[in-house]
């Protein structure tokens, strides 16, 4: 199948719903840069078990800073409120007697403090996040009016399945990020945290933990030969009994070989195929590229 | 007779997203389903007949989505639809006496008259409008198995976020099937391919044996499996996953030789709608004026020129003809190849798009007509086979855990997640939360109440459509596929604060469920 790509990571790219005569939450611009940020520094590769306990450990940790803080209950502000109802009734249409009006336009923000990843592909991940009101007046409080502006955000990338986590430095001016991976068909976790810019006597810490996000696994990108591979199992899925096959049967080696050389034999034949042609749409259907082929 | 080496599957994926709109004709996006029921489905049904008619004993397996099975069980789209044809066969009359001075265009022009007035007796008088009937028929005398899909084809490598609205998403599909075709589907098409593992417990719940994944879903599984796309695997859930083949993929889709670019097929991009004088087909032409397709088209693909020559109804059926002929030897070598290496018979699977057949490749549905024919009486080394049979035939299967993939540009989640839409994920995730929120603190929401909640559900479903973020990244129609995001999110969030207020303005309620009435016997409580 042909596949095309035409849909690039651009660097830049204003992804907010066009401001509309009708958003009345227009106060923070909707600015979201965003950028392919690559890793920085990779924490030790070494021993599985070792790191990943290290880095759980460190979550847990900073979890239960977090529950600390939240547990101090800080009142919410009216404004707060106000805030949240008024951009509740951006959502609500007008309405008129003889027919319902509608219009409508995306929610600006939920005001809740979140991060939610997703693979875009093995190797990139899509992360979201906000932080509400609510728990950027308890950081205000304990840290000092300033803290937003004293303090530089954070991604903490957690390999769960290698062991290693590494840091991005984001920005406020964004509210999702892509980020480059260096390994496929792992577990992640993203943690959202902030580091003071300089350390104050109200600020003295190196690092504040504010949320943690679902885990992901990124999907696999080869073809996953194992040589130790001693069996191969098999289920009857109508009597639901299993059996195993030894791999030491030569002809099983053999056959598979056989079988994943004929893949590379199509790589060969349609390796001259140009997958950028244009494609041309005007009837979706399943959504696969392959359909909106012009045929030209 | 000859032994048989193995099996061909085709798999053809019907689908079309939720367009209804009662409230306005001006939306160009209905014509959509009123094209593929003409150049697709119809033809597939006279296929499948003429096959039956003649003794060819055929298997071919379909999804049949549900938003799509909605649509064509709906009267106001129905009737729309006749109308459709009425003014198409209106344009063809006074094509034929336009083209009267030139006799190959004029020949055009009758065989499009006669087309579309034999869609309309067809869809009238044979169908009686219920197309859905028509493929269940042939499910039931056991040539066609109907598979189901996502509820409203969401695509679930985003919204695994929150699994509930995964199981959503599978249990509406179940559900809608088991409504039109009285039993339970066997097999789903993800939408989009899109597998996550995730997915698997809910699949197993809700009694799916089997799904089609991309390729590499098969080849990158883990642990390797031994056969390749040859064989079906079975998840350690025990979800049976069968991958599509490479080799006659790309027969059909190669953009150098692939069989849709034969000059002498039907060129999809000249159309009157854009070639005729604009007072003479103003009126059948979009309402504000914009030029778009008829569905009259008299041109061939020609060759890489602008200059078109007519199409020739012989010549093109004579290059499909050719084209089954080559794939039929091409699938003979290829399992006579495979067949030495395995020790089942390996299986072929070749999944499309339904709407390929037709609408975009216009010969298609008489290539598969032509390819069935010859499968059945050139005593190849193969048989056409569905998934079921095989799996019912072969049920020992490797166990593997199949590779997270889609069918999309690279074969991940770049088409539905990209710079251009993902500003629309936290809000189907934030959405997908609070419809999970609604049915617990609701069990037992009876009237109104229980009303609202259920479109909340649906308007809450509609959004998750994978068609909307595909539109989006495609670049054509985005206007619309943005509108219909806003809407449903849009209704949904507002619905979700009157119901937790207890302030349901049942007006509001009442016009948005006549706008989208897809699932009227959705139950909220899969949301729990």
């Amino acid at each position: 199948m042909p596949r095309k790509t035409k849909e690039q990571i651009e660097k830049e790219t204003e992804t907010k719903p066009k401001t509309t005569k009708k958003q009345t939450t227009k106060k923070e611009s909707a600015k979201t840069p965003k950028k392919v940020a690559s890793k920085k520094e990779a924490t030790s590769k070494t021993t599985t078990k070792k790191a990943t306990s290290k880095a759980s450990k460190k979550a847990n940790i900073s979890k239960a800073t977090e529950k600390k803080k939240t547990t101090k209950k800080v009142a919410t502000s009216k404004t707060n409120l106000k805030k949240a109802k008024s951009s509740k009734k951006a959502t609500t249409p007008k309405k008129k007697k003889v027919e319902i009006v509608e219009y409508y336009d995306l929610p600006y923000r939920y005001n809740e403090t979140v991060v939610k990843v997703l693979a875009q592909t093995p190797k990139t991940l899509f992360i979201y996040w906000d932080i509400s009101d609510k728990v950027r007046e308890q950081y205000k409080e304990q840290y000092g009016e300033d803290f937003f502006e004293t303090t530089k955000p954070i991604l903490k990338i957690y390999n769960d399945t290698l062991g290693y986590s590494f840091e991005v430095e984001i920005n406020d001016f964004a509210n999702s990020w892509y980020l480059h991976v260096a390994d496929s068909k792992c577990d992640y976790r993203i943690e959202l945290g902030r580091k003071p810019i300089i350390k104050t006597e109200k600020l003295n810490t190196d690092y504040i933990y504010i949320t943690m996000s679902n885990k992901i696994e990124s999907p696999n990108d080869h073809i996953l030969f194992n040589k130790e591979q001693k069996m191969v199992y098999f289920k009857n899925v109508k009597t639901g009994e299993q059996t195993a096959k030894s791999t030491n049967s030569l002809s099983f080696i053999r056959n598979m070989g056989k079988i994943y050389n004929i893949y590379d034999l199509y790589k060969a034949i349609y390796q001259d195929e140009n997958i950028e042609e244009i494609y041309d749409l005007s009837n979706p259907s399943s959504g696969n590229p392959s359909s909106r082929k012009s045929f030209l | 007779m000859q032994e048989k080496k193995g099996y061909v599957s085709f798999v053809l994926h019907a689908h079309l997203p939720f367009i209804h709109h009662p409230e306005s004709d001006d939306y160009l996006e209905e014509s959509w389903l009123y094209e593929a029921i003409s150049e697709t489905y119809i033809p597939l049904l006279t296929n499948f007949q003429k096959l039956v008619e003649e003794g060819v004993n055929f298997r071919i397996t379909m999804s049949m989505t549900p938003p799509l099975l909605s649509m064509l069980d709906n009267k106001l789209l129905q009737r729309k639809y006749i109308k459709y044809l009425k003014k198409l066969i209106e344009l063809s009359e006074k094509e034929i006496k336009r083209t009267a001075g030139d006799e190959r265009l004029n020949k055009l022009s009758h065989y499009y008259f006669e087309r579309y007035s034999n869609d309309l007796h067809l869809f009238k008088d044979v169908y009686h409008c219920n197309l859905i009937e028509a493929f269940k028929h042939f499910q039931d005398i056991g040539v066609l198995e109907i598979i189901t899909c996502g509820a409203t084809h969401g695509y679930f490598p985003i919204l695994y976020v929150n699994e509930k609205t995964v199981k959503a998403q599978i249990a509406v599909g179940v559900q809608t099937y088991e409504k039109y075709f009285g039993k339970k589907p066997r097999g789903i098409w993800l939408p989009e391919c899109g597998y996550v593992p995730e997915a698997d417990k809910y699949l197993k719940e809700f009694g799916i044996d089997y799904i089609i994944t991309e390729s590499h879903g098969i080849l990158y599984a883990d642990p390797t499996p031994i056969y390749g796309t040859f064989a079906p695997i079975v998840s350690p859930e025990g979800v049976i996953a069968f991958g599509r083949d490479i080799e006659s993929s790309r027969q059909v889709w190669s953009s150098i030789n692939g069989y849709p670019g034969d000059f002498n097929y039907r060129e999809f991009y000249r159309d009157i709608g854009y070639d005729a004088d604009y007072d003479y087909i103003k009126p059948y032409i979009a309402h504000n004026g914009v030029r778009v397709h008829t569905g009259i088209k008299y041109y061939r693909i020609t060759g890489k020129t602008e200059f078109k020559d007519y199409y020739n109804l012989q010549w093109a059926k004579d290059s499909a003809e050719r084209q089954a002929g080559h794939f039929l030897d091409c699938r003979t070598a290829q399992i006579n190849n495979l067949s030495q290496y395995m020790e089942t018979p390996p299986i072929i699977l070749c999944p499309y798009d339904a709407e390929l057949y037709g609408h975009w490749w216009y010969e298609g549905p008489y290539w598969l007509y032509i390819l069935f024919k010859k499968i059945y009486y050139d005593d190849c080394n193969f048989e056409l086979i569905t998934p079921s049979e095989y799996i019912d035939r072969y049920p020992n299967i490797q166990i593997a855990s199949p590779c997270r993939s889609s069918w999309g540009a690279n074969g991940y989640s770049e088409v539905w997640l990209n710079p251009t839409n993902d500003y629309v994920h936290r809000h189907l995730h934030v959405a997908g939360d609070r419809m999970c929120e609604l049915a617990n603190l609701y069990p037992d929401a009876k009237g109104l109440k229980k009303k609202a909640l259920n479109q909340c559900a649906r308007e809450l479903l509609l959004a998750q459509s994978s068609d909307w973020l595909f539109i989006i990244t495609n670049g054509t129609m985005v206007d619309y596929a943005k509108k219909r995001i806003k809407d449903h999110i849009g209704r949904f969030t507002k619905l979700y604060y009157q119901i937790k207020e207890n302030q349901i303005d049942e007006i509001f309620l009442k016009d948005i469920s006549k706008k989208d009435c897809v699932f009227p016997d959705i139950d909220y409580h899969i949301y729990q």
